[in-house]
C-alpha cells in the first residue's frame, strides 16, 4: 500500500500542492492529467527521486520518505523507457538482479532473464542494443528490467503515449497481464482518457499540482465534482439551473424558462450545474416509447465527422426571455445515416435522468 | 539515394550546397594549421640529419620524455579531481555555481606568465603551499612536481568542461531508473553515468594533455628545469637559433601527433 | 532594462572601447624596435618621447635576450627598424655582414647583486663577504642562463673574477660548480679562468635557481623564492631593488679594467649549431644599437638612433638609471651619414 500524506514540492517549473493519496496493495492506480500537472514529478518523488518539501511517503505502513531509491524496491518506467544504451537487452534487464543484497550466482541471474524474456516473448532480442529496437520492444525490454527485481510496486509514467496505437493496444494487454501475474501495484501517470478508462481499477485526476478528484473510471468520467474536471473529461454539456422541487430522488431543475431537466440527485433547491456526457444523448425524429425522462426539441446546428462517430452541435428552441440552450451529442455514423440526418433539421434529443450528474454551484 | 544517380551532376550540388559552402569554410581553418605545420616539416626535411641527430639526441629524448609523461601525471590529476567536479556541476544547480565555473576557466583567460609568477608565489618556499611541502621534504619550484603544478593550471578547464557537458548529456532518468533497480548511487555511477559520459571525458583528457604538453610560459617560471621539451625548444632557439631548435619541435609535434591520432582512434572505435 | 540587457550593453561598450582604441593608432607609419630586456623601462620612455615628437608615428617596441633578439632577425627573419641589444659584441658575431654593418655603443651597466629586505641575512651582505653569505645553506640565488643571456655569462666571469680579487680559490666551486651535477668545469690556466657551459646545463638541488632572463628572476626576487640574484645595476634601481655592487675589478663595468676582466671566459662546452660563436670573453659592459639591412623603413630607424644618441635620448636614459656612454661606432666608414654628427668617435680595440 502507497500512503502520501500532505505532500509538497517545488521543482524548476512543477510543484505538488498537498497530494493526499492512498493507493491498496494489487490495485491498478491510474493518475490523469494535462501536461504539467506535475504528475512525474509526483510519480519521481513516491519512487524516491527527490524529497519531498514536506509532507510523507508511507510503502506498507513504513515512512520511506527519505528513504533513497535503490532501498525502496519500485520499478518504474519511463516514457522513453530510458534503456542503458551501452547494454544490450539481456544486460539491461539483468542490471536490478546484480544490485541485490544477496546477490544470486550469475547462473541464478542468467535463468531469471531467460524466464522474463520468454514471459514477454523478447528472447530473440537478447542480445540487441536498445538503439535498434523499435518502440514497442523498448518497452518490452523497460517492463522486463522492472519486474526483475520482483517490485511490488511499478511506477510507469506515461509508458504507451510515444507508442503507434496497435503496440499501445498490445502494451496495455501485458500491462493488465503483469499486474495479474505479479500482484504488482500498478501506478501508471497519464493523460490519455482512454488509457485511463481501460486500466484503470481507480484514478486520479491531476491539475495544477494538485489531485482533484479520486475515484473509480466510473466516478471520474460520470460524475466530475465540478465544471473544470467535467471539461477535462469530455462532458461537454454543462447547463445552469435552478432545483424546483425534488420528488423520490428525481429532481427538476429548470435550465431555462421553461425547459426542465429531470436528474437523479439529492438536490432540493438552490442553484445547480447539469452535467451530460454527448455520448448520453439519443436523437431521434419522432418520440418513441422511451424510459428516458428528457426529451427536447432541438435543431442540428452542425455535424461533424469524426471517423467511426459524428460530434452533433444541438440548439434548443427558442425563447425571449433567456438564451437558447446549446448541447453536443455523440452519434455513430450508423445512426447519423439510418435517420438522414442533415444540418437544420428538427430532432428530439432525448437523456436519461441517470445519465445527468448534478453539482452545486 | 539511388535515384539521385540520375540527376544531373549539377542538381546534386545543388542539393548539397550548404554542405559545400561550409566544406569551403571549413578548409581555411584546416589549411591554416596545415600550410603552418606543413612547412616547419618542408623546411626541416631539408635539413633531415638534423632532425636525425635530435633523434639519437639523449638531452632531446628526455626532454620530450618529461613533457610526456608529466602531461600525463598531471592528466591523471586533472581527472582524478577534475570528473567529479564535472559531474556535481553537470547534476546540481547552487548558488554560485557560475562563480565556481568562472574560477575552473579562469586558466584560460589569464597570460600563461602571470599565471606562471602566481603559482610560483604560492609553491615556492615560503609560499602558502609551498612551505608546508617543503616541511614535509616535497620541494616543488624546479623540480618535476613544479611542472606538473603548471600544467595541470593551465590545462584543468579543458578536461573540466568538456567532462561536464558530457555528464549533461547523460539523461538523469538513467540514474533515476538505476537506482529504482536497487543500484547505489556510486554503483549508478560507475556502471551507467561514468561509461556513458567516457566519451566526453576521454576527449576533454586529451585536450587536456595536448594542453599540458604544449604549456610554456608558466613552466618556464615555476620550474625552468628539469628542462622539458618547450624550454628545450626556447633554449636551443636562443642560444643556437632555429636549425637547432626546429628539429626538436618537429619531433615533438610527430610523437604528440602520432599519439593523439592512436588516441582518436581508440576514441572512435568505442564510440 | 533587466539584467541580460545591462550585460549585452556592457559587452558592446567593451568591444567598441577595445576599437576605438586600437584604432586610434591606425594610419601612423610603424616604427619596430626590438631591443635587451634589460632596457625595457627606458625605452618605455624614449618611445613616449619619440612619439610625442613624432604623433604620426606609432613605435612598436619589443624586449627580449640580447641574443634572442638578434634571432628573430637572423632566423625567424622578422624585421625590425632598430635592435638594441646589451653586449655590443653580439652584433658582428652574429649578424655581419649580412644583415648589418655597424653598431654604436650608447650606454653602460654594472653587474650587481640584486636582493631584497626580506633575503636571508640582507643586512649583513656586503662587498667582502658577499660569496660567503651566497654560500650559506639556507640562501638561495639565482641568475640568467648563459647560453643566451649576457648577463647569465657575466654572471659566469664575476665570480671567476671574484676568485682572484678576494684570492680565494674555492669561490666558484662553492657557489656555481658544485651545485651543477655534473659539476660546473672552470679551467684555470696561466691566471685565466674558463668555464665551461656544458650542453645539459641542470643545477642540482635547489640552491640555484636558472631562468631565461634577468627580469624573469626578479618575479622570483619579488616572492622571497630566492634571496639573492645577479643582474644590471640599472635593472634593479628600476625595479627598486636593493642591489649590492660589486668591486670594479670584477663588476664588468669600468673601461679601465679592460686587461682584468678579460682573463674571465665563457665557452659553450659543445660544438653543434655554433653561429655565435663558442667563446665570451670579459669585457666591459656595452650596449649596441643598429638599424638591421632589412629594415622596412631604415630612415625611421635611423631618426630613432638619432634620438636614443641625442642630448635628450641620453637624459632619458639616464633618468631611468641606466648609464650612458658618449656614442662610439665600431665601422665609421659604414655609419650612415645622418648618425655622422652624433658618433664621432671610432672604436679602437
Amino acid at each position: 500500500m502507497i500512503e502520501v500524506r500532505a505532500l509538497y514540492k517545488d521543482w524548476k517549473e512543477f510543484a505538488l500542492k498537498d497530494i493526499n493519496l492512498e493507493i491498496k496493495k494489487g490495485e491498478y492506480f491510474v493518475i490523469l492529467g494535462p501536461t504539467g500537472a506535475g504528475k512525474t514529478l509526483l510519480l519521481e518523488t513516491i519512487a524516491g527521486f527527490y524529497i519531498p518539501d514536506s509532507g510523507e511517503v508511507r510503502i506498507d505502513g513504513r515512512d520511506v520518505t527519505i528513504i533513497p531509491p535503490e532501498r525502496r524496491r519500485i520499478g518504474f518506467i519511463y516514457q522513453d523507457y530510458s534503456l542503458f544504451p551501452h547494454l544490450n537487452v539481456e544486460q539491461n534487464i539483468e542490471f536490478g538482479l546484480k544490485s541485490r543484497k544477496k546477490s544470486a550466482s550469475q547462473d541464478t541471474n542468467r535463468k531469471r532473464v531467460k524466464e522474463i524474456m520468454d514471459w514477454l516473448s523478447i528472447s530473440h532480442l537478447a542480445h540487441r542494443y536498445p538503439a535498434t529496437l523499435s518502440g514497442g520492444e523498448q518497452q518490452k525490454v523497460a517492463i522486463g528490467r522492472a519486474i526483475a527485481i520482483e517490485p511490488s510496486i511499478l511506477l510507469l509514467d506515461e509508458p504507451l503515449s510515444a507508442l503507434d496505437r496497435r503496440t499501445q493496444d498490445h502494451l496495455r494487454e501485458e500491462l493488465k497481464r503483469v499486474k495479474e501475474e505479479f500482484g504488482i501495484t500498478m501506478v501508471h501517470v497519464t493523460h490519455d482518457q482512454t488509457e485511463a478508462l481501460v486500466l484503470a481499477d481507480r484514478i486520479a485526476v491531476m491539475m495544477q499540482g494538485r489531485i482533484m478528484q479520486v475515484g473509480t473510471p466510473q466516478e471520474i468520467f460520470n460524475k466530475p465534482l465540478n465544471e473544470e474536471l467535467a471539461d477535462f473529461v469530455g462532458i461537454e454539456n454543462v447547463l445552469r439551473g435552478v432545483v424546483r422541487i425534488n420528488e423520490n430522488g428525481i429532481a427538476e431543475i429548470e435550465v431555462d424558462m421553461g425547459v426542465t431537466i429531470f436528474a437523479v440527485s439529492e438536490y432540493r433547491d438552490g442553484a445547480v450545474k447539469v452535467f451530460i456526457r454527448p455520448e448520453d444523448i439519443i436523437l431521434s425524429k419522432s418520440i418513441g416509447d422511451s424510459s428516458a425522462r428528457n426529451v427536447m426539441n432541438v435543431r442540428i446546428k452542425e455535424l461533424h465527422d469524426m471517423g467511426p462517430l459524428t460530434r452533433v452541435k444541438l440548439d434548443g428552441e427558442r425563447s425571449k426571455h433567456s438564451k437558447r440552450i446549446e448541447l453536443v451529442a455523440l452519434i455513430t455514423k450508423q445512426s447519423r445515416e439510418e435517420l438522414g440526418l442533415k444540418e437544420g433539421d428538427a430532432v428530439y434529443a432525448t437523456f436519461k435522468a441517470t445519465s445527468v450528474h448534478v453539482v452545486r454551484g | 539515394m539511388n535515384s539521385l544517380s540520375g540527376w544531373p551532376g549539377t542538381e546534386k550540388l545543388k542539393r548539397e550546397k550548404v554542405y559545400i559552402l561550409f566544406l569551403f569554410l571549413g578548409l581555411v581553418l584546416v589549411a591554416f594549421v596545415f600550410i603552418t605545420i606543413g612547412n616547419l616539416y618542408y623546411k626541416q626535411a631539408e635539413d633531415f640529419s638534423g632532425l636525425i641527430d635530435a633523434a639519437t639526441d639523449l638531452v632531446v629524448l628526455k626532454a620530450i620524455a618529461i613533457s610526456i609523461t608529466m602531461a600525463l601525471a598531471s592528466t591523471l590529476i586533472a581527472f582524478l579531481f577534475g570528473v567529479p567536479l564535472a559531474y556535481f556541476l553537470a547534476r546540481k544547480e547552487f548558488m554560485g555555481k557560475s562563480v565556481i565555473e568562472g574560477i575552473v576557466d579562469i586558466p584560460l583567460m589569464i597570460p600563461h606568465v602571470v599565471a606562471g609568477i602566481a603559482l610560483y608565489g604560492v609553491f615556492m618556499r615560503y609560499g602558502l603551499i609551498g612551505a608546508p611541502l617543503r616541511k614535509l621534504g616535497i620541494v616543488i619550484t624546479d623540480a618535476y612536481p613544479g611542472i606538473v603544478v603548471a600544467m595541470l593550471f593551465m590545462s584543468l578547464p579543458y578536461l573540466v568542461d568538456t567532462a561536464r557537458e558530457g555528464f549533461k548529456e547523460v539523461d538523469p532518468r538513467l540514474e533515476n531508473v538505476a537506482r529504482s533497480l536497487g543500484a547505489s548511487h556510486w554503483r549508478t555511477f560507475r556502471e551507467i553515468t561514468f561509461p556513458l559520459a567516457f566519451p566526453s571525458i576521454l576527449s576533454g583528457a586529451i585536450l587536456s594533455w595536448g594542453r599540458a604538453i604544449s604549456e610554456f610560459s608558466a613552466v618556464l617560471i615555476i620550474a625552468y628545469h628539469p628542462i622539458s621539451a618547450p624550454i628545450l625548444i626556447y633554449e636551443k632557439f636562443t642560444s643556437f637559433g632555429l636549425r637547432a631548435s626546429r628539429p626538436i619541435s618537429v619531433l615533438l609535434i610527430s610523437i604528440c601527433l602520432v599519439i593523439f591520432i592512436m588516441l582518436r582512434w581508440l576514441q572512435r572505435r568505442r564510440g | 532594462m533587466n539584467a541580460k540587457h545591462i550585460v549585452v550593453l556592457t559587452l558592446i561598450a567593451a568591444v567598441v572601447l577595445s576599437a576605438a582604441c586600437i584604432s586610434q593608432d591606425q594610419g601612423k607609419s610603424k616604427l619596430k624596435v626590438i631591443y635587451a630586456g634589460s632596457l625595457i623601462l627606458p625605452f618605455g620612455e624614449l618611445e613616449q618621447a619619440f612619439e610625442s615628437e613624432h604623433p604620426d608615428v606609432d613605435v612598436l617596441v619589443e624586449g627580449h635576450g640580447s641574443i634572442q633578439a638578434i634571432r628573430h632577425i637572423t632566423d625567424v627573419h622578422e624585421e625590425y627598424d632598430v635592435i638594441a641589444v646589451a653586449d655590443d659584441s653580439l652584433v658582428p658575431a652574429m649578424m655581419y655582414p649580412e644583415y648589418a654593418d655597424w653598431c654604436v655603443r650608447f650606454a653602460t651597466n654594472q653587474m650587481v647583486i640584486m636582493y631584497t629586505n626580506r633575503s636571508n641575512y640582507a643586512a649583513e651582505i656586503n662587498d667582502s663577504n658577499w660569496y660567503e653569505i651566497l654560500a650559506r645553506p639556507d640562501v638561495m640565488f639565482g641568475f640568467s642562463n648563459p647560453m643566451f643571456d649576457a648577463c647569465g655569462y657575466r654572471t659566469l666571469m664575476v665570480i671567476p673574477l671574484a676568485e682572484s680579487y678576494y684570492g680565494n680559490q674555492t669561490i666558484f666551486d662553492v657557489l656555481i660548480a658544485r651545485n651543477f651535477d655534473p659539476p660546473l668545469p672552470l679551467i684555470k690556466d696561466n691566471g685565466t679562468y674558463t668555464v665551461v657551459v656544458p650542453e645539459v646545463f641542470e643545477p642540482q638541488g635547489d640552491k640555484i635557481a636558472v631562468r631565461g632572463g634577468s627580469v624573469q628572476l626578479i618575479a622570483l626576487l619579488d616572492y622571497g623564492g630566492i634571496d639573492y640574484a645577479f643582474g644590471y645595476k640599472s635593472v634593479a634601481q628600476q625595479h627598486g631593488l636593493r642591489y649590492l655592487e660589486l668591486p670594479a675589478e670584477i663588476d664588468l663595468s669600468s673601461p679601465e679594467y679592460c686587461e682584468t676582466y678579460d682573463k674571465a671566459k665563457v665557452t659553450l662546452g659543445f660544438q653543434r649549431f655554433t653561429s655565435v660563436g663558442v667563446e665570451r670573453i670579459g669585457r666591459p659592459i656595452f650596449y649596441g644599437i643598429t638599424v638591421p639591412k632589412n629594415a622596412p623603413d631604415p630612415e625611421l630607424g635611423l631618426e630613432f638612433v638619432n634620438f636614443v644618441l641625442s642630448e635628450e635620448g641620453q637624459r632619458i636614459l639616464q633618468d631611468n638609471n641606466q648609464p650612458t656612454i658618449p656614442p662610439e661606432v665600431d665601422n665609421l666608414d659604414k655609419i650612415p651619414v645622418e648618425l655622422r654628427p652624433v658618433v664621432i668617435k671610432e672604436i679602437k680595440e
